[in-house]
């Protein structure tokens, strides 16, 4: 029964990528010629050595941190406020879907109707407030497009966290929080005593999740930067040079390379989270 | 949230009982402010963005880019909306769209439930590392695959298909379909299966009469789910197709060029393409909510 779903999975993304293993193994670039001899692991060994795919893994990292950690700490502390009880709480956990459905691409037209230096909404807001007095170029300035880039992300991702979040908070029994203020302690130390660790579980798989989604980050940086990974490779994650280098140079083999690092990346991070997390919830459990 | 922890520590027991009292209900009249203002700038934060792209689809850019926003509504037109939806080359890619996800949907749904149902109910070598492995999928950045899906759709004419795009589509879709459906047969309880299999029910009518109805609602939300992933793709269609197969996504993301860009057009087709899956996702809430975050806490 289980046969025809799994030989469709298997075969329509495992030729692929095994095919997408051999490419790697050649010179193989489109721009250059028919020609393309195998070279074996030369495509990894230069991009060890390749200055561009460094930048791009350093852009990637700090967005997967930034977005991972940061969307992490936000999802628990919006779950708490949302887990007291208040009028309409049920409507403000039906509207957390709204950013969650909104397709990717749509995502990026919508920031960059906010984020938009000549007429953008956000630096008219910030010149009403007098906080600045010329118009802040979000998008022509590598660090800040980074900086876009990750708070438009952060507004898709953070509802689906948070959604987590809201489900562990669920199953901690009230008794619990009834008993810790009977001895007296104080609101931060019942979060940090017993909200925190009572979310282990949604957390880790948070922090796996999310890491995967964020690595591969693609859709919002092409319609923010109009398919350029811009400004200056501002915003040229490792997935995104990928993209480049197999789309716009050509060249197939490198491009192959890169692709399979950033997919080595995700696996990496996640067997990272997994021993440094896993472990140690085994132990409690026991 | 500060006021509320500092206060607590030091005082207490040297204060009399009644001003503790008064000092503990003003703080948590304090808190119910507090609470309603960061509810209040939640909510903002959730709506404003995507109402802002709302009102540059129906208001003329100039209006909204002045120092103070004119929303006046003698100034509302609804005219881009009908310059999209009367134009060929936007209808096709709606149309493909649609196409495109209700056949994925389907075929995700029969497929994966079959999966599913084994791997809900039957003890099998290598389940454990099928749900593992469907699981890994999600690890897979869509670039790797995407030349050689490319050249292997190409082989089989179908290369700018549509079902060039449903084939893909399902093989990217039926991992988390499957993942999902999982949990909800499991809720399912296998007495009453027993039952239906002591009646006389073959394998497949109980899967048929029992475990589906049973499920139905969480099926539903799966439906929706597998429905919104591949409306919503942008990178595959766009490496997949060309023109005779384009996508919604694709042709709202040529709106927005490198250096200009048509703010009202990009809007409207922005909230074109988001409402049909805006109102699925709000329509089955409930389940998908549960869908897609049970299975994970108890994980």
């Amino acid at each position: 029964m289980a046969l025809p779903a799994v030989a469709i999975v298997v075969l329509l993304l495992g030729y692929p990528m095994g095919y997408a293993v051999y490419m790697s193994g050649y010179d193989w670039n489109d721009k250059l010629g028919t020609v393309h001899p195998f070279v074996g692991l030369q495509n990894y060994a230069d991009l060890l050595g390749d200055q561009q795919v460094h930048a791009a893994l350093a852009r990637t990292l700090y967005f997967a941190a930034f977005t991972v950690l940061g969307g992490v700490v936000l999802a628990v502390l919006i779950a708490v406020l949302l887990n007291r009880r208040f009028a309409g709480r049920t409507v403000v956990r039906v509207l957390l879907l709204v950013p969650w459905a909104v397709p990717p691409v749509v995502n990026g037209i919508m920031w960059k109707l906010i984020f938009d230096g000549s007429s953008g909404i956000a630096n008219t807001v910030l010149m009403g407030l007098g906080l600045t007095d010329s118009r802040v170029q979000w998008l022509a300035d590598p660090t800040l497009t980074m900086n876009v880039l990750v708070f438009a992300e952060m507004w898709k991702l953070l509802p689906f966290l948070c959604l987590l979040m809201i489900a562990g908070l669920q199953g901690i029994p009230a008794n619990v929080y009834k008993a810790a203020r009977i001895d007296g302690a104080s609101g931060w130390n019942q979060f940090l005593h017993i909200t925190v660790p009572n979310l282990r579980g949604p957390i880790m798989f948070a922090l796996i999740v999310q890491s995967m989604w964020s690595l591969k980050v693609f859709d919002t940086i092409y319609v923010l930067t109009g398919g350029s990974g811009g400004p200056a490779g501002g915003t040229t994650t490792i997935n995104f040079l990928a993209y480049l280098t197999t789309f716009s140079n050509l060249d197939r083999g490198y491009g192959a390379a890169l692709a399979i690092s950033a997919m080595l990346l995700v696996f990496v991070v996640t067997l990272m989270w997994i021993a440094l997390l896993g472990r140690r919830s085994g132990k409690d459990r026991s | 949230m500060a006021a509320t922890t500092d206060a607590s520590s030091t005082p207490v027991a040297l204060t009399p009982v009644s001003v503790r009292g008064r000092r503990r209900r003003r703080r948590r009249a304090w808190g119910t402010v507090g609470h309603r203002a960061l509810v209040v700038l939640l909510l903002v934060y959730l709506l404003a963005p995507f109402l802002w792209m709302l009102l540059y689809s129906v208001y003329p850019s100039s209006a909204l880019q002045r120092t103070t926003p004119d929303l006046d509504p003698a100034g509302l037109t609804g005219a881009s909306y009908g310059r999209l939806l009367s134009d060929g080359s936007f209808l096709r890619p709606m149309a493909n769209s649609a196409i495109v996800g209700i056949a994925t949907t389907v075929v995700c749904m029969v497929l994966g439930s079959a999966c599913a149902y084994a791997i809900a109910r039957f003890r099998f070598r290598g389940r454990q590392a099928l749900l593992l492995g469907m699981l890994t999928v999600q690890a897979i950045p869509v670039i790797v695959l995407a030349v050689p899906l490319f050249i292997l759709l190409r082989a089989f004419g179908l290369y700018d298909d549509l079902l060039g795009l449903v084939v893909t589509y399902t093989a990217f879709t039926l991992p988390l379909v499957v993942w999902m459906l999982v949990g909800f047969f499991e809720e399912v309880p296998p007495s009453l299966e027993r039952a239906a299999r002591i009646d006389g029910c073959s394998r497949l009518q109980i899967l048929l009469r029992i475990a589906v109805p049973l499920a139905a609602p969480g099926m539903a939300a799966t439906a929706i789910l597998a429905f919104i992933n591949s409306w919503s793709d942008f990178f595959l269609a766009k490496v997949l197709t060309s023109t005779a197969a384009t996508t919604l996504p694709v042709k709202t993301a040529a709106f927005q060029g490198l250096f200009a860009m048509d703010y009202t057009s990009a809007a409207t087709a922005g909230v074109i393409t988001a409402i049909p899956v805006l109102v699925l996702a709000l329509v089955a809430q409930k389940w998908i909510i549960h869908g897609l975050v049970e299975g994970a806490v108890k994980g």
